[in-house]
C-alpha cells in the first residue's frame, strides 16, 4: 500500500520535488522566525539572570525593551540598604549601572558601565580569559573637568581611552582582542579584558567614564541589581521587592522576571513573528492539497482499480491521506535540515545572532508537518471517494 | 439453490443526470450456475458493461434483486460489496486498467495486498500461468496490448475468484492474440471452475462459453 503511494510519488518527480520543498521552506520558516525571535529574547534574559542578584529596580518610566526613560541616582542607594524584611535588614548589596551604546563588531551594543568592585558579581562563576579588570575614576565630575582642562580624559591615575570588557561571543564576531581598539561617539577606547560569554553585558565599561563619555556628570545610573541577604525564597524576594517599592518609589522586579518582562514588552513582534509563520504554514499546506486533489482529479482510474479490487471508502482515503504525509514527512526533515544549515548560515553572517532550536520546536514542527499534511489530504480524499468508479473505469 | 451462483430478479437500471434519465437495463432475469461459463452478447450500447458492473457490485441496480450465492446484494452495505468484490469476484476490462505507476509483478501483488493475503508465491504462480514471469518487473507501458491484458487477467484470477467477469477482454486484439487469452480463459475454467462471464462481440468467443445470453436494448433474449 506503501508501495503504491510511493510509486506515485516517484512517477511525478519534479512535482513531488516542488512539493517537499514547499514544506521544507514553510517549516524552514517557522523555525527561524520563532528561534530567532525567542533565541534573541531568551538570550538576553538568561544573560540577565547570570548576575547575581535577584532584584532589579529601575525608575517607573524606564524602559526595558528600549532600555530607555527615568534614571535613578546613586544617592538612593543607603535607603535601600536599609529596607528590611521582619525586622532584619534584607538587602546585602546594591550595583548601579549606567548603560551606553557604541558600535562594536559592526553592530551597535549594550554597553554595560558598572563600579570595578561589582564585576565579580557581574561574571558569577565565569572568568575573565585574557587581560585584566579596568580601573575607574571617583566621580564622572572628576573626568570631566580634567578633560576640559587636558582635552583628554586621561592623565597618570586613568589611562588616555575607555577601557572595555567584551564577551568571547562578541570578541570572536569582531575579532578583538586586549588591546584592540574601539570608539566611544569622539573617545578612543581599548579592549582590556575577554569575559566568558553568557554575563549580562556583551560590553562593559567602568561607571564614572561611561557616564563622563555621555556627558553625565551626577552619578546617575538605568539600573540597580539588589543582591539580597541570605537565602530568600521567591515569596520572600516578592515580599522584598514591594518593600523596595515602598521605601523609594521604585520599580523593583524580580531578575527571575527579566524574561517574562521581555516577552510582554515584544508581545507584538512575538504575536507578528507567529502570524507570519502560521501563513507560511497555510500557504504550504494549500500547496499539498492542490499538489494530491491534482493527482487525485488524474488518478479517478487508479482509484476505481482499487474499488474494483475490493478497496475499501478507508484503505482509499488512507491512499491519499498517505501520499500527503509522504510528501509531508520528506519536507519536514528536509525543513529541519534546512534550518540548522540556515541557523549556521546567520550565526555565521551575524555572529551575534542567536537562533535558539529546541527539540520541542522539532517536535512541534514535526507534528504541524504531520498534522497539516492529513488535514490537507482528506478533502482530496473526499473527492476521490465521490467519484463514479465505473464511469473512470469505462472513459478515458 | 447453492448450485445458482448469480440470480437476478427484474433487474433495471435507469442512470439519472441532473434531469437527464437513461433507461439502460429492463427486467433483467438471469441465472448462472456455480462453475458455468457464460457469453452475453448484443449490439454496442445495449447494457452489456452495466450489466456486468452491476453483477461485479460495482454499480447499484434502481430496481429488482441481484443475489449471489443465494444472498441477496442489492440492499448490501458498500463495506460489504467491497469484501465480495475483494473475496469473491474478478474483473478483466477491456481497457486492462493497470496501474501504470506499479510493474506487472506490483499491480498483481496490490490485488492481494488489499486482500491481506500474506505474499506466499500466488503471484509468481499466476504470472507463470499467464507466461508472464520473464516480464514481471516491467511497467504496463513497457508491455504489448496483449500482455498487458494477461497480467490483467492474471491479477483477476490470482485469489481463485468464484466469479470472473470478463468485459470485451480481446476487443483490442488481433485474432491470434484474442485466440491466446481465450484459450486462457478455457484453461482457468477447467482448472478452477470459476463462473465465468464473458462480455463480448465476436462469436468465436463466445464460441468457448457452455452459454450465449442475448442483450437487446437492455432486455435478455432468449433463444
Ligand atoms: N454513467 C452513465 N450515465 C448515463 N448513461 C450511461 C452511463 N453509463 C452508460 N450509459 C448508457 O447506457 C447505455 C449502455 O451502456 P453500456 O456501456 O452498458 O453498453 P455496452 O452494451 O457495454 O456497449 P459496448 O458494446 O459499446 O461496450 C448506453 O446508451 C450508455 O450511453
Ligand atoms: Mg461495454
Amino acid at each position: 500500500m506503501l508501495r503504491l503511494a510511493w510509486a506515485n510519488l516517484l512517477h511525478h518527480k519534479i512535482r513531488t520535488a516542488l512539493s517537499v520543498l514547499a514544506v521544507a521552506i514553510a517549516i524552514t520558516l517557522l523555525l527561524i522566525l520563532v528561534g530567532l525571535a525567542h533565541g534573541t529574547l531568551n538570550d538576553v534574559s538568561r544573560r540577565m539572570e547570570s548576575v547575581e542578584a535577584q532584584i532589579l529596580v529601575r525608575d517607573a518610566y524606564f524602559d526595558l525593551g528600549s532600555l530607555s526613560g527615568g534614571k535613578l541616582w546613586e544617592k538612593e542607594i543607603p535607603r535601600l540598604l536599609e529596607v528590611k524584611l521582619d525586622q532584619q535588614p534584607a538587602v546585602e548589596r546594591v550595583m548601579p549601572v549606567f548603560l551606553g551604546r557604541m558600535k562594536l563588531a559592526g553592530q551597535s551594543q549594550n554597553v554595560f558601565g558598572i563600579a570595578p568592585q561589582d564585576f565579580p558579581y557581574f561574571i558569577g562563576s565565569r572568568r575573565l580569559v585574557d587581560g585584566g579588570l579596568f580601573t575607574d575614576a571617583d566621580s564622572a565630575r572628576e573626568l570631566l573637568d580634567r578633560f576640559e582642562q587636558a582635552g583628554t580624559m586621561g592623565d597618570t591615575t586613568s589611562p588616555a581611552y575607555m577601557p572595555l570588557i567584551v564577551d568571547q561571543r562578541l570578541a570572536a564576531a569582531g575579532d578583538l582582542h586586549v588591546g584592540s581598539a574601539a570608539r566611544y561617539g569622539d573617545l578612543d577606547a581599548r579592549v582590556v579584558g575577554i569575559v566568558q560569554t553568557g554575563v549580562a553585558g556583551r560590553v562593559f565599561a567602568p561607571i564614572n567614564t561611561l557616564r563622563a563619555a555621555n556627558g553625565v556628570a551626577v552619578q546617575t545610573a538605568h539600573l540597580f541589581f539588589v543582591k539580597a541577604a541570605g537565602r530568600l525564597s521567591t515569596d520572600q524576594l516578592l515580599a522584598l521587592c514591594e518593600r523596595i517599592e515602598q521605601a523609594t518609589a521604585r520599580s523593583a522586579t524580580l531578575v527571575a522576571d527579566y524574561g517574562r518582562i521581555m516577552k510582554g514588552n515584544f508581545r507584538t513582534l512575538i504575536l507578528f513573528v507567529d502570524l507570519v509563520s502560521l501563513i507560511a504554514l497555510v500557504i504550504c499546506f494549500l500547496f499539498i492539497l492542490v499538489t494530491i486533489y491534482t493527482s487525485v482529479l488524474e488518478r479517478c482510474r487508479e482509484i476505481a482499480i482499487l474499488q474494483s479490487l475490493g478497496a475499501t471508502r478507508r484503505r482509499i482515503l488512507l491512499q491519499t491521506v498517505q501520499e500527503a504525509l509522504l510528501l509531508c514527512v520528506a519536507g519536514t526533515l528536509l525543513g529541519i535540515g534546512l534550518t540548522f544549515a540556515v541557523r549556521y548560515g546567520i550565526e555565521t553572517a551575524r555572529p551575534l545572532m542567536t537562533v535558539e532550536i529546541r527539540a520541542s520546536w522539532l517536535l512541534g514542527a514535526t507534528a504541524v508537518g504531520i498534522g497539516g499534511g492529513i488535514l490537507s489530504s482528506l478533502y482530496p480524499g473526499y473527492v476521490a471517494l465521490r467519484h463514479d468508479p465505473v464511469e473512470a473505469l469505462s472513459f478515458e | 439453490m447453492t448450485d445458482i451462483r448469480i440470480q437476478t430478479e427484474n433487474l433495471c437500471k435507469t442512470f439519472r443526470n441532473g434531469r437527464l434519465a437513461t433507461p439502460v437495463l429492463f427486467d433483467v432475469n438471469l441465472e448462472i450456475r456455480a462453475g458455468e461459463f457464460v457469453a452475453i452478447m448484443g449490439p454496442s450500447g445495449c447494457g452489456k458493461s452495466t450489466l456486468m458492473h452491476i453483477l461485479g457490485l460495482m454499480l447499484s441496480a434502481s430496481g429488482g434483486r441481484i443475489r449471489l450465492d443465494g444472498r441477496d446484494m442489492s440492499q448490501a452495505s458498500p463495506a460489504e460489496r467491497a469484501r465480495w468484490r475483494r473475496e469473491r469476484i474478478g474483473f478483466v476490462f477491456q481497457r486492462f486498467n493497470l496501474l501504470a505507476t506499479l510493474s506487472a509483478h506490483d499491480n498483481i501483488a496490490l490485488a492481494e495486498q488489499i486482500r491481506r493475503n500474506p505474499p506466499d508465491g500466488q503471484v509468481d504462480r499466476v504470472l507463470a500461468a499467464v507466461g508472464m514471469t520473464d516480464r514481471a518487473r516491467y511497467k504496463p507501458g513497457q508491455l504489448s496490448i496483449g500482455q498487458q491484458q494477461r497480467i490483467a487477467i492474471a491479477r483477476a484470477v490470482v485469489h481463485r475468484p468464484a466469479i470472473l467477469l470478463a468485459d470485451e477482454p480481446t476487443g483490442n486484439l488481433d485474432s491470434a492474440h484474442a485466440r491466446l487469452i481465450l484459450d486462457l480463459f478455457g484453461r482457468i475454467h477447467r482448472q478452477d471452475h470459476p463462473t465465468i462471464v464473458l462480455i463480448t462481440h465476436s462469436p468465436e468467443a463466445a464460441g468457448y462459453a457452455e452459454r450465449i445470453v442475448e442483450l437487446k436494448d437492455g432486455r435478455i433474449h432468449h433463444g
